[in-house]
């Protein structure tokens, strides 16, 4: 009985997971927004504006109710560095579900230049091609703003 | 003494309350400020710079007694010309760029800065355009980093500071006296009326001056400097050293000997960023070296001296009150003004010498200043400081002592544009000679003083 009584939890628990995973990405899928935002420009204030408009986003319509990713590519792509004096907002940002992807190419021009690969921020995910991806995503409906 | 020791003790009693008193605080971290730029984020190339013109006005009140009195009062007079003791001046205006040479490497940047003003950097030395700043600075190690070149040394906030922010048009006395450095051939010793070599006795003759051979230091020195900041919880904890020539700007070594400065500063941060950022500091520095004089035009005073300032202090920064307060000691090389109080180069009345600038070259001194501020709207700012300095204080004869008393108010155009007007009510008496001494006649005649100033950072 104590054996059934266990598995019965288990299964009650996988279940549960499973519902507020599948709840989870539903809102993400009916989110009423979705938004790609550009930064591929070198001017540093251009970091703090990109990242100013993701937040007023969030703030606007919710964490739950807006998609928002952010492409770095070109020189935009040292707001996706390590070090980069942001990344406590950036941080902060993929905390309410901001994703940040980095432009390989540019990783692979900028290392070449660099001598090595600069390091990333571990919220930066790379993406084939900064470009490609904003096309991708406009092709899932995703709206483009470049700040 | 005693007085002025009482006076310090109360000024810091009453600082420890202030502080107490307050919720919260600012302070800046100019190590980091002036010498790093934001890893990732920071431009090639930042074009930027401030002008500040000004006016002035003494009453011009001549010299009370002395060899040359009922002449022109040195203090009385408009730096950087001495030559009127009212008018308009553009104090300074500088031009500047900053950032990170290849945007790619936030481990290597630069900062460049020159002064096109007139003032005692640009007067000096020949030329009407002078380089302030030239440095670059690696940040490889983590813990330490360098910074080559011409930069502002680790020391006393007053000149550590962005002067774009400070509160005042006019330094306090000590700082004025003991650290914005003057750079000469002698001590000025032999200038007075010796009629020889190239002075002649008697005559207005600015090679008998000793003026300056240089421009003025700008708490500036040309070297290498180790330092770092290390961050612990809202804690900002900061060191520095530095070796330098210890000659001054826009100039290499004249003595094979090196100064050598160091610099603690232990902040705690509560927001805020930059110049204005909110925070309680406190701070801690030195620095030692010699300086050497050719005694040039009979100024006399030909050798190689020592030279130690030290200091410590404490500054202070919310929305609505700032506070500072700062001790400096000197021991050599002690800014000793001119002959009778008179403008250096001039004859005296009997003709027998000229007034030329002095140093007390083993001389020592030390003052404070304590300053407090107060801001009612965002727009507006009320200011006092008083500021205390002791010359050349184990002279007996030669022992001055200088109280000033300043009040202040700023209006904010906007965060980079603001107007300064001071009231200086200045005051000096020589402690250990008599009242009606010639010395403390000449003492008498310096006047209150008057400026505005607008300030337009770009």
């Amino acid at each position: 009985m104590k054996r059934l009584t266990s598995r019965v939890i288990a299964v009650l628990f996988v279940v549960g997971l499973s519902v507020i995973s599948f709840q989870a990405s539903a809102e993400k899928d009916f989110a009423e927004q979705k938004i790609v935002l550009q930064i591929s420009d070198p001017n540093p204030f251009k970091q703090t504006l990109v990242l100013n408009v993701a937040g007023n986003l969030l703030k606007h319509y919710g964490s739950d109710k807006v998609e928002i990713e952010i492409v770095a590519f070109g020189p935009g792509l040292r707001l996706l560095f390590e070090e980069n004096a942001n990344k406590g907002r950036i941080n902060s940002l993929a905390a309410e579900g901001v994703q940040f992807s980095a432009c390989a190419n540019t990783v692979k021009n900028m290392g070449k230049k660099l001598g090595h690969p600069p390091a990333l921020s571990d919220k930066a995910v790379t993406v084939s091609a900064g470009v490609v991806r904003i096309i991708e995503l406009q092709n899932k409906g995703y709206m483009l703003i470049k700040p | 003494m005693k007085i002025s020791m009482k006076k310090f003790v109360l000024a810091a009693a009453s600082a420890a309350v202030l502080g107490g008193a307050m919720s919260s605080a600012q302070a800046a971290n100019w190590l980091m400020l002036q010498g790093t730029e934001k890893p990732g984020a920071a431009p090639r190339a930042k074009v930027w710079g401030f002008i500040q013109p000004e006016y002035q006005h003494t009453d011009d009140t001549r010299l009370k007694a002395g060899a040359f009195a009922g002449q022109k009062a040195i203090f009385n007079q408009m730096r950087p010309d001495l030559k009127s003791s009212s008018g308009f001046n553009v104090l300074r205006a500088r031009l500047g760029v900053r950032g990170v040479a290849m945007p790619l490497d936030s481990n290597v940047n630069y900062f460049l800065l020159a002064e096109f003003g007139n003032n005692g950097i640009t007067r000096q030395g020949g030329g009407n355009v002078k380089l302030t700043d030239a440095s670059v600075t690696f940040n490889h190690f983590k813990g330490a980093r360098v910074r080559i070149g011409q930069f502002k040394y680790p020391g006393a906030e007053e000149g550590l500071q962005a002067i774009h922010v400070f509160d005042y048009i006019n330094f306090s006395n000590v700082t004025n006296g003991l650290l914005l450095e003057r750079f000469f051939d002698g001590d000025g010793s032999t200038t007075a009326g010796n009629g020889t070599g190239t002075c002649t006795s008697g005559s207005a003759n600015a090679a008998c001056a000793n003026n300056p051979n240089g421009p003025v230091g700008a708490f500036r020195d040309v070297g290498i400097q180790l330092f770092e900041t290390f961050k612990q919880s809202d804690w900002e904890h900061s060191y520095a050293f530095m070796v330098g020539n210890g000659n001054g700007i826009t100039r290499g070594n004249n003595d094979n000997a090196y100064d050598t400065y160091a610099y603690w500063s232990s902040e705690k941060v509560f927001g805020g960023k930059g110049p204005r950022r909110m925070g309680w500091k406190m701070f801690l520095w030195g620095q030692q070296g010699k300086r050497t004089l050719t005694g040039a035009n009979n100024s006399g005073g030909a050798g190689t001296y020592d030279r130690t300032r030290a200091g410590l202090g404490t500054t202070f920064r919310n929305q609505r009150h700032r506070f500072a307060l700062e001790y400096i000691s000197a021991d050599g090389m002690i800014f000793n003004g001119t002959d009778g109080g008179a403008v250096a180069g001039s004859a005296n009345n009997a003709g027998t010498g000229t007034a030329s600038w002095n140093v007390a070259t083993d001389g020592k001194a030390d003052g404070y200043y304590i300053h407090y501020g107060f801001a009612p709207i965002p727009k507006v700012e009320l200011d006092f400081r008083y500021d205390y300095y002791n010359r050349d204080k184990d002279n007996n004869a030669g022992q001055r002592v200088f109280d000033t008393y300043t009040l202040g108010f700023q209006y904010f155009f906007n965060k980079k544009t603001r107007m300064i007007l001071n009231y200086e009510k200045r005051e000096a008496h020589a402690p250990n000679l008599a009242g009606g001494s010639p010395a403390n006649q000449i003492l008498d005649s310096i006047d209150n003083r008057i400026s505005a100033q607008v300030l337009a950072i770009f």
